[in-house]
């Protein structure tokens, strides 16, 4: 029985990208299943995967149009309020998956619904999965023709498992979906989109002050549109601001069917990056506001904390709101050591690994998929962030940081750092 | 329309009933899928996950290795994981994804065995089906590839067959055996529930077995056949606290709504030889009473409440609202079905 795999920093850097390890590249070894891995293997058990994420759309219901298999996780969240009988199923028999007879019964499927439901939806968003993208299946023309037989809008969603490492992943297709129903209409000077995750941002976020003080009057964010009429609303925004890659695709799309530009951030850690981006942001926009208050004020918090607790030795996963390489180089730099981090090496965070083999070489580098974790020893920490790390270090202080609310910016940071100092107190 | 939902969520699928067979007995276990099956296997439908490691993989399909059928590649990945686990069997299981490009499960089986050196079991599994069909392929499986030997009987020995936490609501072995012994059962086995693979291999010193679960009776008949051993069907599972609920139940008409022979024995408990038991999962005639019935879906069982008036449902309380919008306006007793609604007894879902 081997150990858990695992590489450190500074090994991985001196190979170089192109020569990760197998046992860190997900399609060169089978995909361990374990509770650290949920998120992976079934994004919506926790969290938005593509049938929640098709359902932000306000007042829209979803037709899940499947075998039976790929709706069974539903009733998870099928029952709480804002889900309620906004979810139906067309189930495919093995007859339907050879002839494709499926398709010929969506609009009956259609009719049902629409005749059960007391209120008529603003839309159906028509989720197709694995069956259907190996089938061929044209589901634009078939939304179109429940559009013309029912005079409604009709969005497909594509939960498509097997393309989930393609550029176009299905998690960033399904952003593009459901801003897909915007129609064209006059831009406002002061109007403004956030785009990139289902849920808002932290109300708390600085963000939005920064925004105001630059003159913005209305800043947008789909998880804050209660009905369809809201919704209809982002497409007057002078630019989008994408804070998640995933949402570069759909932002794409507005900018070509809208005309409406975006602008890029990403969610950072790292105090001194985040004063970056705002400079960016600020001369991107052409506004003056002064975010050194709030760097000072994040200084201030990590330092306290530093104080109190100590030089802490951290676990840091990849199940959080964040990336794992990224808050790792941020404890790193702020003086705290990483012992092990649960992640999976990319393009984007490649490059904030290479910073973190130069700071903590040290620090071990694991995948939560690679099958040897099933033998995973603990390593020595003080506490983890993560959810991934409270399966391997139930008995250690830490935070899961994977709330639906997304925090972001410097407040991102405190509110980190006030929840670990919480989680420490408790011990 | 059939094969339509709009009260229920859909059933616990045929791939998750054969991974809950098997779980505890220290195979490699890979779910042939994209990773959502693995997912929704493991995260909803096998409660013993959270706290009992078991070595289940997802393939990790992506769609070229669909499009070109790159068998070999999934049996690579096998072997590697072998070579770092070990493990005392293969079992490859078949999602959506292998039964849409024709998957030869057969040739995967031997291509296994030959690489790996050890039995290497490939089940056929559609997502079409519910967690009774794929239960009863591995049960089958199970005792055909392991239990070989003919050994002398050993006295009082009983084998229960098909108690899976998908069948009885149940995740931990202790709660189990607890109910068998106040049923007076000793000395059993509970197979596939804190029993080894030594216990499959050593089947056939069992004096009887008895079945739970419909999923099983295929390979009770096959151990009666190749052992002689006599099987017994029974469900000695209903908990204390559903059966306070219903005993005691005034009714004329009563309807029990779950897996067969769970359903018979409430029958038996009510002592009301009349109700009615009908099934979304497997059917068998000859345990059947006359007015008993295999459901379709939900068009179906509306169709038989506004045929025939009840007074008292038992059945999970996931159809609850179904049966009142069909114009059921009795009693409505819940007794939770995993495979309906993910819900069980000694535990509640950990997501």
């Amino acid at each position: 029985m081997e150990n858990a795999f695992y590489k450190t920093a500074a090994d991985i850097v001196r190979e170089g990208y192109d020569k990760l390890p197998d046992e860190l590249v997900s399609s060169k070894h089978l995909i361990y299943s374990s509770p650290a891995t949920l998120s992976f293997n079934s994004p919506g058990a926790k969290g938005f995967g593509v049938k929640r994420a098709g359902l932000a759309v306000p007042e829209s219901v979803m037709l899940l149009v499947s075998p039976g298999c790929c709706g069974r996780n539903t009733s998870l969240f099928r029952s709480s309020p804002e889900y309620k009988d906004r979810f139906f199923f067309q189930l495919l028999d093995d007859t339907d998956i050879v002839t494709g007879r499926h398709l010929m019964k969506i609009n009956d499927a259609v009719k049902e619904m629409l005749e059960s439901l007391d209120k008529r939806p603003s839309a159906i968003m028509i989720c197709i999965t694995c069956v259907d993208a190996l089938l061929g299946t044209d589901m634009e023309r078939i939304c179109r023709k429940v559009t013309e037989t029912h005079s409604i809008p009709c969005v497909a969603c594509y939960m498509y498992a097997l393309t989930r490492e393609k550029r176009l992943s299905p998690m960033a297709h399904v952003r593009t979906s459901v801003y897909s129903l915007l129609e064209k209409q006059k831009r406002e000077n002061r109007d403004m989109n956030i785009l990139g995750f289902f849920t808002s941002l932290n109300d708390n976020s600085e963000i939005y002050t920064l925004l105001k003080d630059s003159g913005i009057k209305n800043i947008r964010e789909l998880a804050r549109c209660q009905t369809f009429d809201e919704y209809k609303e982002l497409s007057k925004a002078n630019f989008n601001l994408v804070l998640n890659p995933e949402a570069r695709h759909a932002a794409l799309d507005m900018q070509k069917r809208l005309s409406i530009p975006f602008i890029e951030m990403l969610r950072l850690y790292q105090p001194d990056k985040i004063h970056n981006q705002y400079r960016l942001l600020k001369d991107a926009i052409g506004a003056s506001f002064d975010d050194t208050p709030y760097y000072e004020e994040t200084k201030k918090i990590i330092s306290d904390f530093k104080e109190k607790h100590g030089k802490l030795n951290f676990a840091v996963g990849e199940i959080l709101n964040g990336d794992a390489i990224e808050i790792a180089l941020m404890l790193v730099k702020e003086g705290f050591r990483v012992e092990c981090v649960f992640a999976t090496v990319g393009e984007l965070n490649y490059s904030f690994l290479k910073k973190l083999a130069e700071l903590s070489p040290d620090t071990k580098i694991y995948s939560n998929l690679s099958p040897t974790m099933l033998n995973y020893a603990k390593d020595d920490v003080d506490c983890y962030i993560g959810s991934d790390c409270l399966y391997y270090f139930p008995d250690k202080p830490g935070i899961e940081w994977c709330e639906d609310t997304e925090p972001f910016g410097y407040r991102g940071v405190n509110d980190l750092f006030n929840a670990l100092d919480e989680a420490l107190s408790r011990k | 329309m059939k094969k339509f939902l709009k009260y229920l969520s859909p059933f616990a699928p045929d791939q998750s009933g054969a991974c809950g067979v098997f779980y505890e007995f220290g195979g490699l276990i890979v779910i042939c899928d994209a990773g959502g099956c693995a997912g929704n296997i493991c995260g909803f439908d096998e409660p013993r996950w959270f706290d009992k490691k078991s070595a289940v993989f997802s393939a990790g399909l992506r769609d070229m290795d669909a499009i070109m059928g790159r068998d070999d590649k999934l049996i690579e990945k096998l072997s590697k994981a072998y070579e770092q686990l070990g493990g005392n069997f293969a079992l490859i299981v078949s999602t959506p994804v292998p039964a849409v490009i024709a998957t030869d499960m057969k040739s995967l089986e031997r291509m296994g065995e030959k690489k790996l050196g050890i039995p290497c079991i490939a089940l056929d599994c559609t997502g079409t089906h519910f967690y009774d069909n794929g239960e009863e392929k591995a049960w089958l499986r199970l005792f055909e590839t392991f239990a070989k030997d003919v050994l002398p009987k050993v006295k009082g020995k009983t084998g229960i067959l098909g108690a899976t936490p998908m069948e009885t609501g149940y995740r931990n072995f202790s709660s189990l055996k607890a109910l068998l012994e106040q049923n007076g059962y000793e000395n059993t086995l509970l197979f596939s529930m804190g029993t080894t693979l030594d216990d499959v291999r050593k089947a056939s010193e069992c004096e009887k077995n008895i079945v739970v679960s419909l999923s099983a009776l295929k390979t009770a008949k096959y151990l009666e056949e190749k052992f002689g051993i006599p099987y017994e069907i029974c469900y000695p599972f209903i908990p204390e606290e559903i059966k306070d609920k219903i005993t005691g139940v005034k009714s004329e008409n009563t309807l029990i709504i779950r897996s067969q022979i769970a359903a018979n024995e409430v029958r038996k408990l009510i002592n009301d030889p009349d109700a009615d038991c009908f099934t979304f999962f497997g059917f068998e005639k000859s345990l059947s009473s006359s007015n008993d019935k295999a459901l379709t879906g939900e068009d179906d069982l509306t169709e038989l409440l506004k045929a025939k008036k009840y007074d008292c449902i038992i059945a999970d309380s996931e159809i609850e609202k179904l049966t009142r919008d069909a114009g059921f306006e009795g009693e409505f007793i819940d007794y939770p079905e995993f495979a309906i609604s993910g819900r069980g007894f000694d535990f509640t879902q950990f997501i």
